[in-house]
């Protein structure tokens, strides 16, 4: 089942390169946390004609992969999850929104193109920011921030045991889904009068699972409370990165940089 | 269904994260109450069951097509209403951050369309009552496929107000609504059907678990169904205002914060620094009848014009090339041999 071990990869190709030591690796996970949620606000605030502003913001994805040292192939994965939906609602774009700005050559370009090209290019930097974000800091180090920003313990504590047993429980499925195959001959996949059986005991033994972790977490002192090292605080040289980067975004957003090289062309 | 951060304007990924965190902090609030240490495991575990069972796709007759379970009627079945709704939320957000599998600001829509209609408003409204008597497996099949196609169908009508509201397509509200209501309810009964399946099978191994969420999940004394209702329906017109007000005035939240704040919809860079570059544009510009003037001009698509878009290239390119000379500088520091 390649959807499984693609999965398995892409989860364990994440976290080998977030443990990388880059410059950007450093930085203190709240500061990289903050300047993505600030990065894909200021880009999805575009007006959806202004392209030219918003090419600008090629910059951050495009620097911070180089220095962080980021190969581009998960990226692609990554787009083909996010665009098709996001083509769909571009090419309807070009179809209801035709009035026409302007003439290259003799191609036609109405409103519908540009904000259609300005869809799609919004998507590909919002997801290459959060692939950087993921890339750069483990999962566990963002979950600590969560807490440090008042996130119930509760779900910060869901998002920990969920991570770490979703590769245990897709192994799981992987090896039921074998032994499925194996025994009906050119089946394209598990038939639908099946899946009450197959996902029900895949419960069952989850279950079980989840009761057996529960006493091993109880030999080891569990009482219902996870604990936690306090994070490291930010160091000057990280609320430096955040005002000069935060500062960079902000001017690159309410200044059109990329018509105003127009300009001299 | 998951939408991603470039359909959802800044405006609707705020309020809907807002909505969200409300109604995760009510679910972490309740399951504070009367929540066994016991099942804070038995949650992160069914959050990965239901993370690996997505991926398990599974023929469906007649069609030639697949189809994959959602799970949030699944999970509030198995955990009750509130830890199943925290399960999904960090599923939702794994997914989003180690997929790309709909966005972070688009996050709070996510929660909402997938999570919260399931777990804390179909189950506890629709699928608790059928099954309320005692579970046979009629009644289990019937409460899950009513539950799941009413939970898909509102989650998939929140996606085309989400994103009508975002102002980013053009689709014609009723096209949107034709496009998506349909293939919904198809999907929303297979899901159903399979879910049903799943439980009987479920209840008739080990019965213990249905009984205990279903007792777990009862409302307290205290909150009145009236009242949940009552504050539902607050936040539908409270959000119904907001959106329309963020819609119809002001497309873009930002600019429209920034009026209010600053008197202007555009920061106007100072008249002197503005005269002197203006003055280098003239003396400089290859297509001088391009540019700005058309930027300025009321209705230009926002300072769309050909020589933007040239602009545009040329950023593009530079942004390109500024990303290559940082991997070359690097990978040549790397092989240079350590002195």
């Amino acid at each position: 089942m390649a959807n499984i071990s693609d999965s398995m990869s892409t989860i364990n190709s994440l976290e080998e390169m977030a443990d990388g030591k880059t410059i950007i690796h450093q930085f203190h996970p709240m500061v990289k946390l903050v300047i993505t949620l600030l990065y894909i606000v200021l880009v999805v605030s575009f007006d959806p004609y202004n392209i030219t502003g918003l090419v600008f913001f090629a910059f951050y994805p495009v620097i911070m992969m180089a220095l962080a040292e980021i190969p581009y192939k998960p990226l692609l994965t990554r787009l083909l999850v996010a665009l098709p939906f996001a083509f769909f609602a571009g090419v309807s774009n070009i179809i209801f929104d035709r009035d026409l700005l302007f003439l290259i050559g003799t191609v036609p370009v109405t409103t519908g193109v540009i904000s259609f090209f300005s869809i799609m290019i919004k998507t590909v930097f919002t997801v290459m920011a959060v692939l950087i974000l993921i890339a750069t800091t483990s999962l566990p180090q963002i979950s600590y921030q969560l807490l440090s920003i008042k996130v119930p313990k509760l779900i910060v504590e869901q998002i920990m045991l969920t991570y770490r047993y979703i590769s245990v429980l897709m192994q799981e499925v992987s090896n039921m889904y074998t032994a499925y195959m194996l025994r009906s001959p050119g089946a394209k996949g598990i038939k639908m009068k099946d899946m009450g059986i197959f996902v029900g005991q895949l419960l069952l033994k989850s279950f079980d699972r989840a009761e057996n972790i529960y006493f091993a977490m109880k030999c080891r002192g569990y009482d219902g409370h996870y604990v936690y090292a306090k994070p490291d605080p930010m160091k000057s040289a990280d609320w430096l990165f955040l005002l000069l980067t935060a500062g960079l975004l902000l001017l690159m957003r309410f200044f059109n940089l990329s018509q105003f090289i127009g300009s001299f062309l | 269904m998951h939408m991603a951060d470039a359909l959802v304007s800044p405006a609707i990924g705020g309020i809907m994260l807002a909505a969200s965190a409300g109604a995760i902090a009510y679910s972490a609030y309740k399951c504070k109450d009367d929540l066994d240490e016991k099942k804070i495991p038995l949650m992160g575990v069914m959050g990965a069951v239901i993370f690996a069972g997505q991926m398990i796709n599974f023929t469906i007759p007649g069609t030639g097509s697949s189809g994959h379970i959602g799970g949030g009627i699944l999970l509030a079945a198995l955990l009750g209403p509130f830890p199943a709704f925290l399960a999904i939320t960090a599923v939702l957000l794994i997914q989003s951050l180690f997929f790309a599998d709909g966005g972070l600001l688009a996050l709070g829509c996510n929660i909402w369309n997938m999570g919260f209609y399931a777990c804390l408003l179909v189950y506890p409204l629709v699928f608790r009552p059928i099954v309320k008597k005692g579970f046979t497996p009629t009644r289990l099949t019937v409460a899950s496929i009513v539950s799941v196609v009413l939970a898909l169908s509102c989650g998939a009508f929140s996606v085309v107000l989400e994103t009508l509201a975002s102002g980013i397509t053009e689709l014609p509200f009723s096209t949107f609504v034709g496009m998506m209501m349909p293939i919904h309810l198809v999907i929303g009964t297979v899901e159903g059907i399979v879910t049903g399946a799943i439980l009987v099978f479920v209840y008739k191994m080990r019965p213990e678990i249905l009984e205990s969420s279903l007792e777990n999940s009862k409302l307290t004394p205290g909150v009145s169904l009236k009242k949940v209702m009552l504050s539902l329906l607050v936040f539908a017109v409270v959000l119904g205002g907001a959106i329309s007000l963020f819609a119809s005035a002001n497309p873009d939240g930002l600019e429209w914060a920034m009026q209010r704040v600053a008197g202007t919809s555009e920061l106007e860079a100072s008249d002197s620094v503005h005269n002197a570059f203006a003055g280098i544009q003239q003396a400089t510009a290859f297509l001088p009848d391009y540019g700005f003037k058309s930027g300025s001009e009321e209705g230009s698509a926002a300072g769309t014009s050909f020589s933007g878009l040239l602009g545009a290239g040329v950023t593009l390119l530079l942004a390109g090339g500024t990303g290559y000379l940082i991997y070359a500088v690097k990978h040549k520091k790397k092989n240079q041999p350590e002195a």
